[in-house]
């Protein structure tokens, strides 16, 4: 993930050089790698008919710019995070693990000044993949539950830009809310051994919010700390879905911890002549 | 501003739409644990109609011997009592202190003496490979034994055993008392005895909780092992009813091929795929869900016959004589002077 991220931010960091050169105002890239800590509760019927509940744990990337296009009015997000879950049944005797990696890109209209200076909402469309399993070790041909989501939805964040004594901070409220897209499950008590030797009819369901639901949100505080920027803040993950009498029903909460910045490559040669006009994704 | 909030508030709007749905939560008392058992079989297990039980009255009388003050190990004979109704092999409970069985062999003949084929067919002189034994004998036979499916079966190691046995007159396979283990490996071990696409049988799946929800069977087909070792010359299949599950569907397979013939006795079934699920109180069940035929399309659950019926003898085991191994000789004999 961290080699994605590293890709992904010197791409974008590009884009910002080029800005550098031209009477475009400078795009620089809000990044933000997170641990994540918390509780998992998770209930696959596919798997167990009782709720396992245990740790919950992630690392996460996350990179905002403004577009290239409206940059004033217009941002552009992207997320990476792999989350891990260790669970235990009520009994304590069995066990579970959950591995998923989650890719999230989203563009969002900003409306700033909202009341105040200091505020502004954020609100667009999102695209989603997640995939990964779910690992129960004591089952025998059902000791597995694949999970795989294509999804297109909301994305929205409230931002609020303060200070403490004389520490900014950006108080930041976010959230992504799948509405539609489409997703595998395996029919009731369809073995994946059957999957195996060919029948792969009605494994992909569109999925809408009758039959699933998912929303992802994070309360957080970064701190300015120079030209670093300290993330503290707490995460809600559910998911949810009801598909041939299947249920899942995902509910993890993580406390955040981050470390990021913002950057601009701006090369050496034009540095000087730059007095363009900053325009930050999220801070002021 | 205003179309902002004209999204919110369809959003909003929308949301009650979002999938919810009740799901059973059982108490982890007598009773909570007794219904969690008897629910999860009532949705999944899938040979209610094929075995006629009535569970609904099994439910009943069987509830109705729970009292406030059962123990866990009294509420654990209850349960597998209940269990054995369904006369399945592949339906477990399973605590900490015991599990729950239906091993319709322990009834039969045993008809397998390991010591005596060491002793006296391969007088302790044999190779191994994936934990498969394997000897040509004296009289130019050869002997495999296969004892459990769930061991792995290495194409090179198979290579090796069939490369080893290629000069033999005819080959025995015996899987006595192979209890079973995946259902992969006995595609790989038929993949060596057939040439062509070769049709194996259908499975199913619950589709809904109904005892009678199910999907359409899946026809499903075995291809050889292109590039790998065949044994092309005849071939015995021994079995027993310590032959079960993976093992009983390898024997229905093997004995639809046109050079093999299953000698011994019936196999002990199983043929329902099993899944696995649990109770409040931790204990864990094993259960039949998908039903699976052999290539003549009917449900194996309660065993394969054998082509030729026999049973070993005690006066035979006297004389450190197998009677279903040599049956099998004679099988390959007359074939060989044919």
């Amino acid at each position: 993930m961290l080699l994605v991220a590293c890709g992904w931010q010197c791409a974008w960091a590009q884009d910002a050089t080029q800005d550098a050169t031209s009477e475009k105002p400078l795009r620089p890239v809000a990044t933000m790698f997170t641990a994540q800590y918390g509780h998992a509760s998770v209930l696959d019927t596919y798997l167990s008919p009782v709720r396992y509940g245990g740790h919950a744990m992630s690392l996460g990337y996350e990179a905002q710019q403004a577009t290239g296009f409206a940059p004033e009015r217009w941002t552009r997000q992207l997320s990476l995070a792999v989350d891990y879950d260790y669970t235990h049944n009520p009994a304590g005797n069995h066990s579970m693990h959950g591995l998923m990696v989650d890719a999230r890109w989203g563009m969002m209209h900003k409306w700033s000044d909202v009341f105040t200076p200091s505020l502004q909402f954020q609100v667009g469309g999102m695209t989603q993949f997640r995939g990964g399993v779910l690992y129960n070790a004591y089952n025998s041909n059902n000791v597995v539950s694949a999970r795989i989501h294509w999804n297109v939805g909301a994305m929205a964040q409230a931002i609020y830009n303060t200070r403490i004594k004389r520490l900014p901070i950006t108080l930041r409220y976010q959230a992504s809310l799948p509405v539609a897209g489409v997703f595998f499950a395996p029919d009731y008590d369809e073995a994946y051994y059957e999957i195996y030797l060919g029948n792969r009819k009605n494994l992909a369901h569109l999925g809408w919010w009758g039959n699933r639901f998912d929303l992802d949100h994070m309360l957080s505080a970064d701190l300015h700390l120079g030209n670093t920027i300290v993330r503290v803040g707490y995460r809600n993950r559910i998911s949810t879905s009801w598909i041939n009498h299947i249920s899942t029903r995902e509910m993890n909460h993580y406390v955040v911890i981050g470390i990021g910045g913002e950057f601009l490559n701006v090369g050496a040669k034009h540095s000087k002549k730059v007095n363009n006009n900053i325009i930050s994704p999220v801070y002021q | 501003m205003k179309r902002l909030v004209n999204i919110l508030i369809v959003m909003m709007a929308l949301l009650p739409l979002a999938s919810c749905h009740d799901q059973p939560e059982w108490k982890n008392d007598p009773y909570g644990n007794f219904d969690a058992l008897w629910t999860i079989l009532d949705e999944h297990y899938c040979f209610f109609a094929y075995k006629n039980v009535d569970w609904q009255e099994v439910r009943q009388r069987y509830r109705a011997k729970i009292h406030g003050g059962i123990s866990s190990r009294e509420l654990f004979d209850l349960c597998s009592d209940m269990l054995k109704e369904l006369q399945d092999g592949h339906t477990n409970l399973i605590s900490t202190f015991d599990v729950s069985r239906y091993w319709i062999w322990e009834q039969y003949p045993i008809n397998y003496d390991e010591r005596l084929i060491d002793e006296h067919y391969l007088h302790f002189d044999y190779r191994r490979a994936s934990g498969i034994k394997y000897q040509i004998l004296s009289n130019n036979f050869a002997y495999v034994y296969y004892g459990d499916f769930a061991n792995g079966i290495g194409d090179g190691n198979l290579d090796v055993i069939l490369n080893g046995v290629a000069t033999s007159d005819g080959l025995v396979i015996d899987v006595r008392n192979n209890g079973g283990g995946y259902l992969t490996n006995v595609e790989t071990l038929v993949g060596r005895f057939i040439d062509e696409r070769t049709y194996a049988g259908s499975i199913q799946h619950k589709n809904g909780t109904g005892h009678n929800d199910f999907s359409e069977p899946y026809d499903y087909y075995f291809e050889p092992a292109r590039g790998r070792v065949h044994y092309n010359k005849p071939v015995v299949v021994l079995a027993n009813r310590g032959s079960f599950s993976a093992t009983n569907n390898f024997v229905s397979i093997m004995k639809s091929l046109p050079n093999v013939t299953v000698v011994g006795d019936v196999t002990g079934g199983g043929c329902g795929l099993p899944f696995n699920s649990e109770l409040p109180n931790g204990w864990s069940v094993r259960f039949s869900s998908a039903p699976i035929t052999g290539p003549d399309g009917k449900l194996t659950e309660f065993g394969v016959e054998p082509d030729v019926k026999v049973d070993m003898t005690e006066a035979d085991a006297a004389l450190g004589k197998d009677t279903i191994l040599e049956t099998a000789f004679e099988i390959l004999k007359k074939k060989r002077n044919n």
